[in-house]
Order: C-alpha cells, then sequence, then structure tokens
C-alpha cells in the first residue's frame, strides 16, 4: 500500500511534505491547490478539522495559514495512517483574502471568524464575517504584528481622565 | 453577641447589620476567583465574617472584582454594578484591577478601574491569599463604621464623569443614564 505522504505526492504538485516528526505530516503548499488538497484528504478519512490558525511574517509580507486535520476514527482496514496533517500555506498581507472552506468543514466557521477580526484576513464565501470577541473598533487588527500596543495604550487608556470629586457645597 | 458592641448597635443599627452581613455578588473575572471557592466553603469559611455569594446582584451589596477586567468584562460590570442595591461596596482583587497589573500593555484591559466603577478598597498582590480577602473585609468593616465606605455616593453624585469615561470607551453605551 502506498504510504499518505506518496499518495499527496502523486496527485499534487507545488506540495512540499515533511514526515521528520512521528504522528505528524507538514504540507507545504501555494494557496491555489489548499481547497482541493483538504477536499482531498476529506475523502480519505481525515474529517476531523482541529484548528485554523494564521501567523503574521511580517518581514515577508506574508501571512501564513495553518489548517489541522487527523481522523475521528483510525481505519486501520483501508490501511489509514493514524497522524496528524498539518496543511500551510502563504497568502499576500497587503488586502488579505482567502477563500472559505465552511462548505467542507462547517466548524470552520468561528475560526475563519476570529482570523478576519484579529488579522484582518478576508474570507470569501464566509455567511457571517463580523466581530466575535472585540468590542471596540481598532484601526489595525490587533495580533498583526505591526500593531503597536503601547503606543496604543498609552492613546487610548491613558488618555480616559480620573475622576475629580466634585466638592459638596457648603 | 459581642456585649461590648450593645452601644454600637443601639446606636446605629443600620450601620452594624450592613457591616455583619455582606453578600458577594458571584460574579468571575480574571484568575482570582479561583480563591472564591476555598474562601467561602469550609477551609476558610467566609460566613464567620458574614460573608455570604448571592445569587444575583440585587440581593447584593459586596462586589469583588477579582482579576484582570477585559472591555467585553467591564460591560458586565458596569451593569452589575448599577443593579445592586444601595449601599453597596466594591473591592478590587489582585494587581489587575489597580493598573493593568501584568496586562499593562494589553490592548483589550482595562487598566485603572477606579476611572470607571467606584471603588472602596484593593486588595494588592497576584494572587491575594485568601486571607487576604478578610484582612480587606475587616477593613472594610473599619471604613463602614466611620462612613468613608461612600463608593456609591460618588457614583451618584460624580455619575456624569463616570458615565463620560465608560462612553468614552465604547462609543456608546446600550441602556439609559441610571442618574441624571
Amino acid at each position: 500500500m502506498k504510504k499518505l505522504k506518496d499518495k499527496i505526492e502523486d496527485l499534487f504538485d507545488n506540495v512540499i511534505i515533511n514526515d521528520f516528526y512521528q504522528n505528524r505530516i507538514f504540507v507545504k503548499t501555494n494557496k491555489e491547490s489548499v481547497v482541493s488538497l483538504l477536499n482531498y484528504l476529506k475523502e480519505l478519512g481525515y474529517d476531523h478539522l482541529a484548528l485554523v490558525s494564521c501567523v503574521d511574517h511580517v518581514e515577508e509580507n506574508e501571512f501564513e495559514l495553518v489548517y489541522i486535520l487527523s481522523a475521528y476514527i483510525h481505519n486501520e482496514h483501508e490501511n489509514q495512517e493514524k497522524t496528524n496533517i498539518i496543511i500551510k500555506t502563504r497568502i499576500s498581507r497587503e488586502k488579505a483574502k482567502f477563500t472559505s472552506i465552511i462548505n467542507l468543514f462547517e466548524n470552520a466557521e468561528p475560526y475563519e471568524r476570529e482570523i478576519f477580526e484579529l488579522f484582518g484576513v478576508d474570507f470569501v464565501g464566509h455567511p457571517r464575517l463580523k466581530p466575535l470577541f472585540l468590542e471596540i473598533n481598532y484601526e489595525t487588527p490587533p495580533f498583526r504584528k505591526d500593531f503597536d500596543t503601547r503606543k496604543f495604550v498609552d492613546d487610548f487608556f491613558a488618555n480616559i481622565p480620573i475622576i475629580e470629586e466634585i466638592e459638596d457645597e457648603k | 453577641m459581642d456585649r461590648n458592641q450593645i452601644g454600637k448597635w443601639l446606636r446605629s443599627p443600620q450601620k452594624m447589620s450592613n457591616k455583619y452581613s455582606l453578600h458577594a455578588v458571584y460574579f468571575c473575572t480574571g484568575c482570582g476567583i479561583i480563591e472564591i471557592p476555598p474562601s467561602i466553603t469550609t477551609r476558610w469559611d467566609a460566613e464567620r465574617f458574614g460573608i455570604i455569594p448571592a445569587p444575583n446582584p440585587r440581593q447584593a451589596n459586596l462586589f469583588l472584582i477579582t482579576g484582570y477586567v477585559s472591555l467585553k468584562t467591564l460591560k458586565a460590570i458596569i451593569r452589575t454594578y448599577e443593579q445592586m442595591l444601595e449601599p453597596k461596596y466594591t473591592v478590587g482583587f489582585g494587581s489587575c484591577p489597580i493598573n493593568g497589573g501584568m496586562y499593562w500593555d494589553s490592548y483589550n484591559t482595562i487598566k485603572k478601574l477606579d476611572k470607571y466603577i467606584p471603588i472602596d478598597g484593593w486588595i494588592a498582590g497576584c494572587m491575594p491569599r485568601p486571607e487576604a480577602i478578610f484582612v480587606a473585609v475587616t477593613h472594610l468593616w473599619t471604613l463602614i463604621e466611620k462612613d468613608m465606605a461612600t463608593g456609591y455616593i460618588k457614583y451618584r453624585k460624580n455619575y456624569k464623569q463616570y458615565r463620560a469615561n465608560q462612553e468614552k470607551i465604547y462609543g456608546s453605551l446600550d441602556w439609559p443614564p441610571l442618574y441624571k
């Protein structure tokens, strides 16, 4: 039987696979083939999307989106490997945009909303892309590396005046 | 009853009963709430000091703010505080409500809580031990006895300033002002 690594390499170009660690496969790919790769892996039985995350590479002006997949049930008859699959892809940081994968994995919804709110990545095809956690609007999304928290604290919280007590009229 | 205190009871029964029946709102924020279950149950037994957790803010008069206050929690804190009946006392618990603590440069955490609601006393430390709660409570007794725990009167008097500060954070609040 073919190993999972070879199966993916046969079907997809532009993938770099690293299976150095036990029970873990890192797949680096370009942004066009992420959705088809996720679709393929879901059909293979890796039907649990554990996480969608985002990493800000500010020097390279790129965001890295991370998808972690695993299988709920380990199917030994079909020689399915018991492993976590970590899919990484890079997107541009300017006007960051990516395809939503809600049609494939429904539980991606809160993750994508979170990334939209904290990193400012626009997910095309997401039905409810609106703020999830934050109460106020920030000019730069706060998890971006170029968001200066200390400057924000000085501008925003330090400018709120201390309560001055009104003295009683005698 | 302590015989020495009979005079005090006769002079100001209301003050004495406020003092010995502090009902704390069971409001959890931040990590300090982990100190509350041991202090209200058998290990430290807060009922010795007349403190008992109240199920809702309308039956409570002690508000322990037990940790960092994020912008979302502040909204809930203001609403809870405004629902409590007078006289009401607030105690900031831990170093985060005092000046932000370890979240001093966080984008989403309030730095000085007494800009938004009045605080009668602070407990410093990260984390304060349950004993520190009782030290604070005995201090609060003294303050109540000497008419110094007047946070709720301050709130009523300077409500415009408090409301302005609250609105500065959120832009607009979705409930009407408590006082005119």
